[in-house]
């Protein structure tokens, strides 16, 4: 498969500044999404963003093209959140943050919203691949190549992740 | 007897994206048809699908876009562009100015003697065309004073420094380059000749 991120990379690849502010701005909010949906923290969320893209830029010597850029940077996109989530185990969180830009309000607002309350309670695994799969569209290949595992798994982690997700927005219907 | 019937979720979950071949799908809905607990995974699979896709993609935060380039490590050095340049630009300068002393010296010691003259002239003669470029070069430099002009357009030029790590943009068909000096955006634009691109460096 052609990638079309390839032109781009391989200047990047180069040194080429100007070429990897291209791929961010190309890439920024689906790996932004990627990761606010599956941390529920937008503060979190451009924190494990800012990390990804930096491992990119720093790993991308070593980007063979083996595999489509993005799903090379999705796989450091998800290692982040993942990373990010770990960490917010040691450390306490700031509960008295307020996004201070009135263009994040949406951003919080859909970080808060029934369907981000019951993503926030699936097992990561499950949250990662309806995340890829049904809000940002990748393919079952590509799922299965960044989260290392086989296109079966995928399939059954999205169908039970859909599952849990109704059964908990369902509940949470039925409780209001 | 049913419950040792299950489909897998794999088929349950290829059954509700319509991805089982005819004969397997038939299966599967006659199977749903009879059995209440797979009938209710499908629904749930079905619904949790439709919420999902029905989100919309976030958009990062303008500052944070900022923070990431700005917090980018510098780059690496990249083989073969400013160095290269600057390298060849050097060994050129040099051959000339020897060429053009040893035909000075050659001139002086034999006093305009036509053999050595003949010979070192036809090479030294390329160097002084070398030399006369580069001056125009300069003289174009000069005609525009004290501001800086290169080739190509406005938005090759910004691009050409963005990519030897100038913060350069394009305004008002200038490109305005900060936090550099006059003399390294020179520099870094010396192979793109004279031209009518006025760059405008502005140091923090």
């Amino acid at each position: 498969m052609e990638d079309p991120d390839a032109p781009l990379v391989e200047r990047a690849q180069r040194g080429d500044r100007w070429a990897f502010e291209q791929l961010v701005e190309r890439h920024q909010n689906r790996l932004f999404t990627l990761a606010a949906r599956t941390l529920g923290s937008a503060d979190e969320a451009a924190d494990a963003v800012q990390e990804a893209f930096i491992r990119a830029w720093l790993g991308l010597p070593r980007f063979r093209g083996g595999s489509l850029f993005s799903t090379w940077l999705y796989r450091i996109g998800v290692n982040a959140a993942h990373d990010q989530r770990l960490k917010r185990r040691t450390e306490p969180l700031d509960e008295t943050h307020e996004p201070a830009d009135p263009r994040d309000s949406f951003q919080a607002s859909e970080l808060s919203s029934a369907l981000q309350e019951a993503l926030n309670q699936l097992d990561e695994d499950y949250r990662v691949a309806v995340v890829l799969y049904d809000v940002l569209g990748r393919s079952y290949a590509e799922i299965a190549e960044l989260t290392e595992v086989a296109e079966g798994t995928v399939k059954s982690r999205i169908f039970r992740g859909r599952s849990r997700l109704a059964e908990l927005l369902g509940t949470r219907t039925a409780e209001e | 007897m049913v419950a040792e019937t299950h489909p897998h979720d794999i088929e349950l979950f290829e059954y509700v994206e319509d991805e089982l071949p005819p004969a397997r799908r038939d299966e599967i809905a006659a199977h749903l048809a009879t059995c209440a607990v797979c009938a209710e995974q499908v629904r749930r699979a079905a619904a949790g699908r439709e919420a999902l896709r029905e989100t919309t993609l976030l958009e990062l935060p303008e500052g944070r876009r900022e923070e990431i380039l700005r917090n980018l490590p510098a780059p690496k050095r990249y083989p073969g562009e400013r160095r290269g340049f600057f390298s060849k630009q050097l060994l050129a300068g040099i051959a000339a100015l020897l060429l053009v002393a040893a035909l000075a010296a050659v001139l002086v010691k034999t006093g305009g003697n036509s053999g050595v003259e003949s010979s070192a002239g036809g090479t030294a003669g390329g160097a002084a065309e070398a030399t006369a470029t580069s001056g125009e070069g300069g003289k174009a430099e000069d005609a525009h004073a004290a501001g800086l002009f290169a080739g190509g357009s406005p938005d090759e030029v910004a691009e050409d420094l963005q990519r030897k790590g100038f913060k350069a943009s394009v305004q008002q068909d200038r490109v305005v380059v900060r936090g550099a000096t006059k003399a390294q955006v020179r520099e870094a634009l010396a192979d793109r000749g004279p031209g009518d691109v006025e760059v405008v460096v502005k140091n923090p």
